[in-house]
């Protein structure tokens, strides 16, 4: 009975470390060559620093850089309150739209990506809108308003009605019990929609592949297209400092967490 | 009793006022777009755009050989890495689900920090990783294995790893939220009544973790059917996935809007009978949990 129980536990262990090793490797070798003095990726010439400083002199990378930025910040805004504000409608249950709404919130999310581009492609072009930031920016927020209403909807769950009962019966009014109360106890799921939406805006590709035009590149899009053309040398060092910067990322979510909700 | 109902009608109102602002914007952008692309389906293709001529050409054009082919190759990616991330995620998942609160949460950091790393550069890792003069043919050649490098990179075989490497957290998480949920102690009692461990895990484990198989197969499988960026960076030229063909159309001239169209309906609608299909699925397997719990 006690070695049965062993063998499916090392097979589960062996399963797992492969998986991890196969999830790593790939990133880790990555990291490691971004440092090699080489203009080809094959043989290993030395320790540097020289392709970061390369990466910072080119002009298209900083621009890029911006860009995601700019729109990941912009999208990450107004999903976030489109998010908010349809996870309140959503909280009553007798309201008649709610399956229909409820509906167009959960399609975005299993569509691929391509059929989106596509889509919004079409549309911009159909409307003779020319194709740049506010393309992209009108994209990054319609994929991004489900995910944010889908969690900050998970958090009003286990909300407690009792709480605004109780308010009200010691007198607050309407304005008082949303910002006093329910504000604040949903905090921590509009945080965890902003993060999420600014994730999936900095990462995105394909959507903003297929909405922006040629003058405004994400750094997704520029790295794909750098890829393209071959010019790799600051390729790997761009690619570690974007690693770095989801690690940070990642830690710094997790603080503030910690720090102001003790999740 | 009357000023309920009348509470109900201002609450009603309220939803109705609070959800429009989302509800307009997806019908603007997501809904209305489909339309678009379904009438631009029916047009006369240009090289830039396309004339407002109803013509049929895209769905003549559409079922021809080559790109039946590339809607078996899709189809047959979405498949495949299907079903080697549920081999490889499901232990995992029950690795993690089953491990003590601390390293649970270690166990399922390590899981997610990939999954934080760009998209397009986790792929170029792996083509860095597999060139011809990349580190594992460097590390092959070394010890001996070959003699020149091999090309295992451009063709089928890496465009299955890297959509299976890219798409594992995806089957991974969903099965592991819902292992975790499970009631382990059914388990033992099917071992006191003399059940063994593989016998256990097939009448007991597996049928209580279909939800979670279903959510990670999805999560997988209708990406890989649109997959475009994984086939275009580690695939060869020689086979073309479906999404390759859509982009191509669109972004390539000479352009072909009305085909790239009529190929993105025919996915959508693949697409939309598949969930169906799984959304029927789920629905069954509820009723005969419910008969299960009800004998």
């Amino acid at each position: 009975m006690k070695t049965k129980k062993n063998k499916s536990n090392i097979f589960n262990i062996t399963t797992f470390t492969f998986v991890i090793i196969f999830l790593y490797i790939p990133i880790l070798l990555l990291v490691i060559y971004s440092f090699n003095d080489s203009k080809f990726i094959s043989s290993w010439r030395g320790f540097t620093f020289k392709y970061y400083g390369l990466l910072f002199k080119n002009k298209d990378i900083i621009n890029s850089f911006k860009n995601t930025m700019l729109i990941a910040v912009l999208s990450t805004i107004f999903s976030t309150i489109l998010g908010l504000v349809s996870a309140l409608a959503l909280e009553n249950k007798k309201f008649k739209g709610a399956k229909f709404f409820q509906g167009l919130i959960f399609i975005p999310l299993i569509m691929p990506d391509i059929l989106m581009g596509v889509s919004l492609a079409l549309l911009f072009s159909f409307l003779k809108i020319k194709m740049g930031m506010l393309t992209v920016l009108f994209a990054h927020i319609t994929f991004c308003v489900s995910y944010s209403i889908i969690v900050i909807q998970s958090r009003l769950e286990g909300f407690d009605y009792n709480l605004i009962d109780a308010a009200m019966d010691l007198g607050a009014n309407k304005r008082q019990i949303f910002f006093k109360i329910q504000l604040p106890l949903l905090m921590p799921g509009i945080i965890a929609a902003a993060l999420l939406t600014f994730t999936l805006s900095i990462d995105d590709f394909m959507i903003t592949f297929f909405t922006s035009g040629r003058g405004f590149n994400t750094l997704p899009v520029y790295v794909e297209g750098a890829i393209r053309r071959g010019t790799i040398t600051t390729i790997n060092s761009l690619s570690t400092l974007m690693i770095g910067l989801a690690l940070f990322f990642v830690v710094i979510s997790k603080r503030i967490r910690k720090y102001l909700f003790n999740l | 009793m009357k000023s309920e109902e009348y509470l109900q009608k201002k609450k009603n109102l309220y939803s109705w006022v609070l959800s429009f602002p989302t509800m307009a914007w997806l019908v603007f952008f997501f809904l209305i777009p489909y339309i678009i692309i379904i009438i631009y389906s029916f047009l006369q293709t240009d090289i830039y755009d396309v004339k407002a001529v109803f013509s049929l050409d895209a769905y003549r054009e559409v079922f021809s050989v080559e790109y039946l082919r590339s809607f078996y190759l899709s189809f047959r990616l979405a498949l495949i890495s299907t079903i080697v991330c549920l081999l490889l995620g499901y232990p995992a998942a029950y690795l993690i689900a089953r491990s003590s609160e601390k390293i649970k949460n270690i166990l399922l950091v390590l899981i997610i920090i990939p999954f934080l790393t760009n998209f397009i550069i986790r792929i170029f890792s792996w083509r860095i990783f597999l060139s011809p003069e990349g580190i594992l043919n460097n590390l092959l050649i070394y010890f001996k294995f070959t003699e020149s490098p091999l090309m295992l990179i451009r063709n089928d075989f890496a465009v299955i790893l890297v959509m299976v490497y890219v798409y594992l957290p995806y089957m991974i998480l969903p099965l592991y939220s819902n292992i975790e949920k499970m009631d382990f102690s059914l388990l033992d009692a099917a071992m006191d009544l003399g059940a063994n461990k593989l016998k256990a895990f097939y009448k007991i484990t597996l049928p209580l973790s279909k939800d979670g198989i279903l959510a990670g197969s999805i999560l997988v499988f209708i990406p890989a059917l649109g997959a475009y960026i994984i086939p275009q960076l580690v695939g060869s030229q020689d086979s073309l996935y479906i999404g390759q063909i859509i982009t191509y159309k669109i972004k390539n001239i000479p352009r072909n809007w009305p085909l790239a169209s009529a190929l993105s309906l025919i996915l959508l609608l693949f697409i939309s009978v598949l969930l169906v299909l799984f959304y029927f699925l789920h629905i069954k397997f509820k009723e005969k949990m419910v008969e299960l719990d009800e004998n």
